[in-house]
């Protein structure tokens, strides 16, 4: 089922949290809300669950105007970071407890919460208590709960993020897998990015209650619409260099770059990914920097340098070595260079 | 094991893993205080048995040894007083019963609205809400007009005077306010308020009748059950309440299926003390009722009054029966009273 946000905002008092927000999300579609701790994104989602008033614009969910209806009677089921068990019901009274409600007969909530029950592996458990479960069992309760009675939307705020890492890891791949088998419309809230491009078929990136970007993981990735995008995706985040763009010449310091553009800009910044640069001799690269730290991690060596007063990463290969201080030069493919206006952030697009 | 004084205090370890010497100290001092707490029982008791002279020639203690216990006590209240006895049990029952049901079920529904909802009365219509109904007030008690008219004329002139004029008011209260108003009625003593009351029980012709008493107990227990109750729900994880919404359930459906059974501790807890309170009440149940809905308290302190001087054996003989009920409720309470109901509700 589809969900439409059509310039969704969101007050609380004086304060603007969400502005304007739209999106839509498509029947089937696994959307992930990405964005860093206060941005917006568990505010979009209550909203989205009739948990919070909408100050502005409409909400509609398969097509229905939602904006004022009670979240009973939006047809969505949510997975509450806390999980949200019911401490004074077993599991098996926990998954069964939104079909009781649609009073349906007991013999029919027992098949179903079964049946559910099995799909996550949770059968043996049925008669415990929440606080007789470990935090990976009590999250595929939660996650059971929502899925007995089929809703037409998923609502997930952070649903992992109180499992240690290795579950998470686990998690992670059998929501997706489960997502895939049910087809449900699916719109999750994470700050990990991690999870936002494993799991999301679109990404919604949010900062300060203003979506930056709507696009797949490979698209925001590889062609982010801005510096802040370009910035809060990728491990380590994209090196940039600040300087000015002339006729399509990007000058720092007493290097030049041609950027294969055409634009003047005075205030610009260079965006790099780590893996696109290499370190090679100061008088091959095409920007000169000097090294300030190499760290051997694993499979790579991760290199620190400065470029006048920015800080840069590049993955070098493992044999690296150099001295601290000692001039290095960089080296990239003119195409894998990312240029951005420093005043508003906007990607400047090589004509 | 190093554990500090504090640890001591509020985490003490269990009485099975102490050293010999410590738990004989620790049994000592536990017996000593049971004594000490059951001996007035065991005094009141005691004492229902005895004559006048008993009493009077000095404490004796023991039953059989000190003194021939006499049943002359409990003769006297249960079958030569029995109907006046039988009547003011019965009113105490049923008085204590429906005030304390009457508050803790109005008073939990207001706690978990203060707790979960958002108001915002404007200021300047509560005020004119208190001034119409003192107005009304001085009109009854000071000229002697009609209680039903006066409350009805006041009803219709702060209608219409909110409807005037209540969007001119900007300032507005918030639950907090509405919270302290609840519990500022409790800050006078009820003897400042019992001449006022009574008046107003006069005016409407319900003096001495249960439903006044009721009436009055519910008023001066409800803040009580709000300020209890109300600590309770808001320790409920409110994710937990969203999700239930979410489920299906309607506002109602949550309360009931959710926070009533996570909140029972506290509810039987509230329970009892509120009916302990409408129990044991006594200064406004003097003023209220004057014989036909006396209840125990008032026949207690009436064998204080008699030309015989004190009648000890008495009214020993009516406290140990007005133990009981409270004893009852209590032991079935407490089945209810238990720790760590909202483990496993939230992450873990
Ligand atoms: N009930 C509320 N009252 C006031 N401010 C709130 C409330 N809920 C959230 N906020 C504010 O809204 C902003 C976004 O919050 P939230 O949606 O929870 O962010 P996120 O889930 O992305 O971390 C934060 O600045 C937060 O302080
Ligand atoms: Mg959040």
């Amino acid at each position: 089922m589809t969900v439409v946000l059509d310039a969704v905002s969101k007050s609380f008092g004086n304060v603007k949290v969400l502005h304007e927000l739209s999106l839509e999300v498509q029947d089937g579609e696994f959307l992930v809300l990405l964005g860093a701790s206060g941005s917006g994104k568990s505010t979009a989602l209550r909203m989205i669950a009739g948990l919070e008033t909408v100050s502005g614009g409409r909400i509609s969910i398969s097509g229905r105007d939602v904006t004022d209806q009670l979240p009973k009677n939006r047809d969505v089921a949510m997975v509450f970071q806390s999980y949200a068990l019911y401490p004074h019901k077993t599991v098996a009274e926990n998954i069964g407890y939104p079909l009781k409600i649609r009073r349906l007969n007991r013999t029919e909530v027992e098949s179903q919460v079964r049946e559910v029950a099995a799909q996550v592996r949770i059968d043996e458990l049925l008669e415990r208590y929440p606080r007789e479960l470990s935090g990976g069992q009590r999250q595929r309760v939660a996650l059971a709960r929502a899925m007995v009675r089929r809703p037409s939307v998923f609502l997930m705020d952070e649903p992992l993020s109180n499992l240690d890492a290795k579950l998470r890891g686990h998690m992670r791949a059998e929501l997706k897998h489960m997502q895939h088998e049910l087809g449900i419309t699916t719109i999750y809230v994470t700050h990990d990015q991690i999870e936002a491009m494993t799991l999301a078929h679109r990404v919604a990136l949010l900062e300060g209650g203003r979506l930056q970007q709507l696009a797949a993981p490979k698209t925001i990735y590889e062609d982010p619409e801005n510096l802040f995008v370009a910035q809060f995706i990728g491990s380590p985040p994209m090196n940039v260099a600040h300087g000015r763009l002339d006729e399509g010449t990007f000058v720092i310091g007493e290097d030049r770059v041609a950027t294969g553009g055409t634009e003047t800009v005075a205030n610009a910044v260079i965006g790099l990914r780590a893996e696109d640069c290499q370190v090679v001799a100061p008088e091959d690269g095409a920007i000169r920097a000097q090294l300030f730290a190499n760290e051997l991690i694993g499979d790579h060596t991760l290199v620190t340098a400065k470029i006048g007063e920015d800080m840069v990463s590049i993955k070098a290969p493992k044999e690296f070595e150099a001295g601290i201080d000692e001039a290095i030069g960089i080296a990239f493919e003119k195409d894998k260079l990312y240029l951005f206006d420093r005043d508003t952030g906007a990607r400047i697009r090589r004509s | 094991m190093n554990r500090s004084a504090m640890q001591w205090l509020f985490e003490p370890p269990s009485i099975r893993d102490m050293a010999p010497g410590t738990k004989l100290i620790v049994y000592a001092i536990l017996t000593f205080w049971t004594a000490f707490v059951l001996f007035p029982i065991y005094w009141v008791l005691i004492t229902s048995f005895k004559s006048a002279i008993d009493v009077n020639s000095g404490p004796v203690y023991l039953p059989f040894v000190d003194f021939q216990p006499s049943l002359h006590a409990w003769k006297e209240l249960f079958v030569f007083d029995f109907w006046d006895t039988l009547r003011a049990y019965m009113n105490s029952l049923i008085i204590a019963l429906s005030a304390t049901a009457a508050s803790v079920i109005i008073g939990s529904m207001a706690s978990y609205a203060l707790a979960r909802f958002e108001y915002q009365p404007r200021f300047g219509v509560v005020f004119m809400f208190v001034l119409v109904m003192i107005g009304a007030f001085v009109a009854v008690g000071r000229y002697g007009v009609d209680w039903r008219l006066s409350c009805a004329v006041g009803v219709a002139i702060f209608y219409f005077l909110a409807r005037a004029l209540g969007r001119h008011f900007r300032a507005r209260l918030s639950n907090g306010d509405i919270l302290f108003w609840m519990i500022s009625q409790r800050i006078l003593a009820p003897i400042v308020v019992v001449v006022p009351i009574y008046m107003m029980f006069q005016q409407v012709s319900l003096l001495d009748t249960h439903i006044a008493i009721i009436l009055t107990y519910t008023v001066i227990n409800l803040p009580i059950v709000i300020w209890l109750m109300y600590d309770f729900f808001t320790s409920i994880p409110i994710d937990l309440e969203e999700c239930a919404q979410l489920d299906g359930a309607t506002r109602f459906g949550v309360f009931w299926d959710i926070v009533l059974p996570l909140s029972r501790s506290g509810l039987a807890a509230t329970t009892l003390l509120v009916m302990i309170l409408s129990w044991n009440e006594y200064l406004l149940a003097l003023f209220l009722s004057t014989s036909r809905a006396q209840t125990m308290p008032i026949l207690v302190a009436a064998m204080n009054a008699g030309e015989r001087g004190i009648l000890w054996w008495s009214m020993s003989v009516v406290i140990i029966v007005m133990i009981i009920p409270v004893v009852i409720l209590a032991v079935i309470l407490q089945r209810y009273i238990s720790k760590g109901l909202l483990l496993g509700a939230v992450k873990g």
